[in-house]
């Protein structure tokens, strides 16, 4: 099934310039080298690896937060560079804005478009209950649990009707069950919107629960080591259920052997 | 959050170490209870100053029964009122001023570097001036009458309000300012929709500093210029040694000073709501 490409990272770099104390000239920390890979329409795709090997860097090089030193990023062909609403951003932390009602945060991104109040008081209803927070939306974000903020970071990333969903790690903070049951919201919800969606995690589980394609980052400074395509079909048995099938300990035993296996520095 | 509200709360003790009644009064006894122990010691303080206020020599002390008289009596010759309408025009146009001043640079300050280096020297200079010190010159500057007053209190007024906007401005937490960058906001759109509303708690507690602050010049200044207002009931009964009569203008901006914090105390509840729902 030939499906059009939606992102389309192509060898991208990236070195931070870290500032070495006073005096002192700054340090090279070279983060991303060489990255490419493409996210073709309607999939999800995760990007895994090490803690610090660049994963946050990499979706906000993407969503035009960080600038990057070398490469190209397209979205639906063109090339984008600054931040745009053409992708739309969930947080690790929910990052609502306090002052904020739920409904208010949904509204936000509609607000910096100059939508009319009563178009997106519709359109914030209409995501709230779609992300199962129907009857919230006049609570402030810390009347929340975690698990509800980011349902509704999940909906003001949708509420601009994104061409691209980037998520970075945006289940990590919750406990077990309630990242399961998240994780089944988001396959229902993106099942439904037939949204593109990047996302980062170093949850093999998830991973593997979520994906179609997992690009495998190596350690810093890294490069894609492997992309692995995910072949369960959709819609996907729960995460308890599918963990028990004999290919998904496979692909699970493949990721973890990539992942653990210490790069050979190349310099 | 949680830091987030001690640096507030550092902020509002920085200045003034202020007992909050109603929000120690949370858990523990009840509501009902505290209010009556209020009363009682209410009762209890001014019953001992009316006693041993009426043995004391009267030019040394007063009581609370020849303090109501004297009250009675400057409202009936309209004293009282002329003195209190002179200091509040002084007080409303000076707080206003400076609110706006204080907000507005805050605001400047806090979020342009450039802006920031250009009058932060500035600002720490007149911020640890003793304004009072500085008013026989401005005396000179401005002569003896309202516009010296106006100038003091504004000068004042400005320091606690600019000082807790900065911080406030510099506090955004960085997570939120990236929500803005994400979703692609102007820096308008920032400004209005981000660092603004996240730096009112900020900005409330710096008025409600300045408000103490700016009766106290209030009455420095109606001393020490044109003589006018509460501060010159004060003055004028004093001399007289009439010192019940004198107590009267000082309860007054007491009162006064009360009352407008307690303004300010409502304004942040309806401002800063969020923080107020649990
Ligand atoms: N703005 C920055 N300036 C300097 N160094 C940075 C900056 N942002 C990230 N880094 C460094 O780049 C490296 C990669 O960071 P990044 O946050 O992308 O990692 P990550 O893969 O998301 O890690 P984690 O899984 O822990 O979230 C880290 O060593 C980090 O210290
Ligand atoms: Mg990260």
């Amino acid at each position: 099934m030939a499906r059009r490409i939606k992102l389309s990272v192509e060898n991208l770099s990236k070195t931070f310039r870290v500032s070495a104390g006073r005096g002192a000239p700054p340090s090279l920390l070279p983060v991303l080298r060489n990255i490419s890979f493409q996210v073709r329409e309607g999939d999800i795709v995760s990007l895994i690896g090490e803690s610090g090997c660049g994963k946050t860097t990499l979706l906000r090089i993407v969503q035009g937060l960080v600038a990057r030193d070398a490469g190209n990023v397209k979205v639906d062909g063109k090339p984008v560079s600054a931040p745009g609403q053409d992708r739309g951003f969930v947080f690790q932390q929910a990052s609502l804005l306090p002052w904020r009602s739920a409904r208010e945060n949904v509204e936000f991104g509609l607000e910096l478009r100059r939508v009319p109040a009563d178009v997106r008081r519709q359109r914030a209803a209409e995501l709230l209950k779609l992300v199962g927070l129907g009857a919230a939306g006049e609570q402030y974000a810390h009347q929340l649990s975690g698990g509800m903020q980011q349902r509704v970071g999940l909906a003001r990333a949708l509420a601009i009707d994104p061409a691209l969903l980037l998520m970075d790690e945006p289940f990590s903070a919750l406990d077990a069950q309630t990242r399961e049951e998240l994780q089944a919201e988001l396959l229902r919800i993106q099942s439904k919107t037939g949204k593109t969606v990047l996302f980062v995690t170093h949850d093999l589980d998830e991973a593997i629960y979520l994906s179609d394609q997992i690009v495998v980052l190596g350690a810093r400074p890294s490069r894609v080591k492997t992309i692995i395509d995910v072949p369960f079909p959709r819609p996907r048995p729960p995460l308890s259920k599918l963990r028990g099938e004999p290919r998904f300990q496979q692909i699970r035993d493949e990721v973890w052997e990539l992942i653990s296996q210490k790069t050979a520095a190349v310099a | 959050m949680t830091a987030r509200d001690a640096a507030l709360s550092g902020a509002d003790l920085k200045e003034s170490a202020e007992i909050d009644v109603e929000d120690i009064a949370t858990s523990g006894p009840s509501n009902r209870e505290l209010w009556c122990i209020r009363v009682a010691s209410i009762i209890f303080v001014l019953g001992a100053w009316e006693y041993f206020g009426r043995q004391a020599n009267p030019l040394f002390a007063s009581y609370p029964t020849a303090i109501a008289r004297s009250f009675v009596t400057l409202i009936e010759n309209g004293e009282l009122i002329a003195a209190l309408i002179t200091s509040l025009k002084t007080l409303v146009i000076s707080f206003v001023l400076g609110t706006v001043i204080g907000l507005v640079l805050g605001l400047l300050v806090g979020r342009y570097r450039r802006f920031e280096a250009s009058v932060d020297w500035i600002i720490s200079a007149l911020y640890s001036t003793p304004k009072v010190a500085i008013l026989p010159l401005i005396v000179l500057w401005l002569g003896l009458g309202a516009p010296t007053k106006i100038f003091l209190v504004t000068m004042t007024v400005i320091f606690p309000i600019l000082i807790n906007t900065i911080a406030g401005v510099k506090n955004v937490p960085a997570q939120l300012i990236d929500v803005g960058d994400a979703f692609a906001a102007s820096e308008r759109d920032i400004f209005l929709k981000i660092i603004l509303p996240s730096a009112i708690p900020y900005m409330i507690a710096g008025i409600r500093l300045s408000v103490g602050k700016a009766v106290i010049a209030l009455v420095v200044a109606e001393f020490f210029t044109a003589i006018s207002g509460l501060g010159a009931l004060i003055t004028k009964y004093g001399n007289m040694y009439d010192t019940a009569t004198m107590f009267v203008p000082i309860l007054t901006l007491m009162l006064l000073g009360v009352l407008l914090q307690s303004g300010a105390k409502a304004a942040e509840k309806r401002l800063a709501a969020w923080r107020f729902t649990d």
